[in-house]
């Protein structure tokens, strides 16, 4: 048990690498044709990595000179490989990019900006395209977009006497009172009250509420009355215990929602297949609608985009596999994969898509007015932070407004 | 640079404290030799020196180069924007160390530091030898079981004791949670309290650690000499000042070594906060190795993460020393 000296290798590690790779990293070296024979090397992320190597495998069938090598990296770990890999050159070809980490990575300057005669912006959500770009140029084609909704269970909900979706936070509010104290739930609903990610919870709350991460001169909002409103809403679930005020780092709330300890969450389309697959006889007990509103039902979109990096010397390669996995086809064919919400908006009119289950509906709704996290090269660090503002106010003991006025000073240093 | 080579060892006595120091956690203060010897590179020497040489390559290559490294660094502004281009690294002076006394985060995690060790060690301690003189004089045919269980912890991989001990505290379905409403009392949510997560990790490191102390205090007891346990008997001395006045001064030596790896042990707490609260809830269980890991690894902020590794070793430093001063006073 010695992690400082651990932390303290791992980090003078780092420097070294970077002190004696940097050297050798830039410059791209020779650029390889697209007919030549070669191998891509491209990372994927989570559970996307897996159904990524089937796809890599398909797409060598139609282009046999190009052998797709893809390396899953848990989603965890994702943002602390990459960016040793940039400090010690030895990125892939291509990768996965979470949309929120874009920012960064364009800060850092090792993504190889997308040829916009080959990926055409009109093809995609505008809210995904945007979030790859910066000063007027695009460095990721989108991939997949989630989006957050709400799952409920409608069998509880009957129970409670409750027949109808909640349409607006009073419902919402209402629907979680009536679950603990008619359909006797352990709780009202699940806001996820603290640790890492806890903002991707909040975030539609502040959406929802009219308020905004950045305004318009790209400075902080987190202290206007929008961003109180919407920490005072959230605030209000674990003030009237109807949301628990903790949960370990790992929680899974599908099991709380099997058991209907959780009958209410706000989640993303993959949840979908996770009940599916760990919750069999929630089928027909459970539906999603479009997140209740505040002034509005704004959710923000989240996802993926495939990125080439500067340094590939296989960019044409790297062209052709992200024009495959981007194709409409091909998205529609991902979409049944992996239950991905393709990029590509045409896509949606595919049969793969026109028959998906209903409870994806609340997904493309979402979608048509959800909003993106501005690319950020600190977002990881201002994420932080609105975790703990989230836990501020689920623990208790600050007030919204103390909250939204720390979060704003915290942000400050961060953004601009 | 300080390092332990042999070919070294002829520096004044003042090298040395560095040296021990840097060790971070090696043994401390020994090493004092008279005058220098011939021990220049000669045929005589050269076995001794192959021999050496796959640990001091290691040693230096993993050791001594990132202790250097994190201080030199500790001085910079290393962060997001330097693994792209190191070059632009610049120095910044003390910067980093001002900062971090400015830093609200880092002064809570500095008190939970404390606070765990304040209440982790003197417990981890007292459990220990209490589990240990237990052992040494009774339990029969069972001393070998309990003393692989109470050992047991120290060896599970903390992800495992970290479901456990997840399904104990659980406020909803946990196993305190049954027992409490077994007879109509409700369970506090231990780690989503800011009150009670610190307490509860406590309780947790303490039943983690306190096998190290009790093998270590066995063996302890295991050298007090049976006839000095007689005499005191047959002198009429009963249970209680037979560990008063044998058992507690013979075991001092012990009780120094296993307070002191205990307290470094302590003050570097990372595992307990990282896998059951993340720091939370807001900050409460934040502790210095953890908010180090965050900046450096989350947050890249290499520089700033390496000036509170020095802070944190110089913390250690000085309550090492203090406590050597404190115990070793009381044995003389």
């Amino acid at each position: 048990m010695q992690p400082m000296t651990r932390i303290a290798a791992a980090t003078a590690a780092t420097t070294a690498l970077a002190l004696l790779l940097s050297a050798c990293g830039s410059g791209g070296g020779e650029q390889t044709s697209a007919k030549d024979k070669q191998t891509l090397t491209v990372w994927g992320m989570g559970e996307e990595g897996k159904h990524l190597a089937k796809l890599g495998k398909e797409f060598n069938k139609k282009h046999p000179n190009i052998t797709v090598k893809v390396t899953p990296v848990g989603w965890d770990v994702v943002h602390q490989k990459l960016v040793s890999a940039v400090a010690a050159g030895e990125l892939p070809d291509m990768a996965q990019m979470g949309s929120t980490m874009m920012g960064e990575f364009i800060e850092l300057d090792a993504l190889e900006p997308v040829d916009t005669k080959t990926f055409k912006k009109g093809d995609f959500f505008p809210a995904a395209w945007n979030g790859g770009v910066k000063d007027g140029e695009a460095y990721g084609v989108p991939w997949y977009v989630d989006t957050r909704a709400l799952f409920y269970r409608t069998d509880l909900a009957d129970k409670a006497g409750v027949k109808k979706a909640p349409a607006t936070w009073e419902d919402q509010r209402d629907l979680a009172k009536a679950y603990k104290d008619k359909a006797g739930t352990k709780w009202g609903t699940y806001n996820q009250p603290a640790n890492v990610g806890a903002w991707q919870t909040w975030l539609p709350f502040l959406y929802s509420a009219g308020g905004r991460l950045l305004d318009d001169s790209g400075k902080p909002a987190l202290d206007s009355p929008e961003s109180v409103e919407a920490l005072e809403e959230y605030a209000s679930y674990f003030d009237e215990n109807l949301s628990r005020k903790s949960s370990p780092p790992d929680y899974d709330v599908v099991k709380d929602f099997g058991s209907g300890d959780a009958p209410m969450f706000i989640s993303g389309p993959w949840i979908v297949n996770n009940i599916k697959d760990q919750q069999p006889q929630l089928k027909g007990k459970y539906a999603t609608a479009p997140l209740p509103a505040g002034k509005s039902s704004t959710s923000w979109v989240g996802g993926a985009s495939l990125v080439t990096f500067k340094d590939s010397e296989h960019k044409a390669a790297a062209e052709e596999f992200t024009e495959y996995l981007t194709g409409t086809k091909q998205q529609a064919h991902w979409y049944e994969m992996a239950k991905s919400l393709p990029a590509n908006q045409a896509a949606w009119n595919e049969p793969e898509l026109k028959n998906a289950p209903e409870q994806l509906d609340a997904f493309e709704k979402q979608l048509k007015t959800a909003k993106t996290v501005p690319p950020l090269a600190k977002w990881e660090e201002l994420a932080a932070k609105i975790d703990e503002g989230v836990a501020r106010v689920s623990q208790k003991g600050e007030s919204p407004k103390k909250t939204a006025a720390w979060m704003q000073k915290a942000a400050e240093g961060l953004v601009g | 640079m300080a390092t332990t080579t042999p070919s070294r060892r002829g520096v004044p006595d003042r090298a040395h404290a560095v040296r021990s120091g840097a060790g971070a956690g090696g043994a401390a203060g020994r090493g004092r030799r008279p005058g220098p010897r011939k021990d220049r590179l000669s045929v005589q020497n050269l076995p001794g020196w192959m021999f050496s040489t796959p640990f001091l390559a290691l040693f230096l290559t993993f050791m001594a180069v990132p202790i250097v490294a994190t201080f030199v660094m500790s001085f910079t502004d290393f962060g997001l924007r330097n693994v792209a281009d190191p070059f632009a690294t610049e120095f910044v002076g003390v910067e980093n160390y001002a900062r971090l006394f400015d830093d609200e985060r880092f002064l809570t995690s500095l008190f939970n530091t404390f606070y765990f060790v304040v209440l982790g060690v003197p417990l981890t301690v007292g459990a220990g030898l209490f589990a240990a003189v237990l052992l040494n004089r009774g339990v029969g045919r069972l001393r070998t079981f309990f003393r692989v269980g109470f050992y047991a912890p120290v060896v599970t991989s903390i992800v495992a004791v970290a479901v456990v001990w997840r399904f104990v505290l659980d406020p909803a379905d946990g196993l305190i949670s049954g027992l409490a409403s077994e007879v109509g009392l409700r369970s506090p949510d231990f780690l989503g309290s800011k009150a009670l997560a610190m307490p509860s990790l406590i309780v947790m490191a303490v039943w983690r650690n306190l096998g190290t102390a009790m093998v270590l205090f066995l063996a302890g007891l295991q050298g007090i000499p049976a006839e000095v346990r007689e005499a005191a008997r047959l002198d009429g001395a009963g249970v209680w000042q037979e560990f008063r006045r044998i058992t507690v001064p013979l075991l001092r030596p012990t009780m120094l070594y296993v307070s002191v790896m205990t307290t470094i042990g302590f003050l570097n707490v990372f595992e307990e906060p990282f896998v059951m609260t993340e720091g939370g809830p807001d900050n409460a269980t934040m502790t210095v190795s953890l908010d180090m890991y965050e900046q450096g690894f989350k947050f890249f902020h290499m520089g700033y993460a390496s000036a509170m590794a020095y802070v944190l070793f110089t913390v250690i430093l000085a309550v090492t020393l203090l406590q050597l001063r404190l115990l070793k006073d009381k044995t003389r």
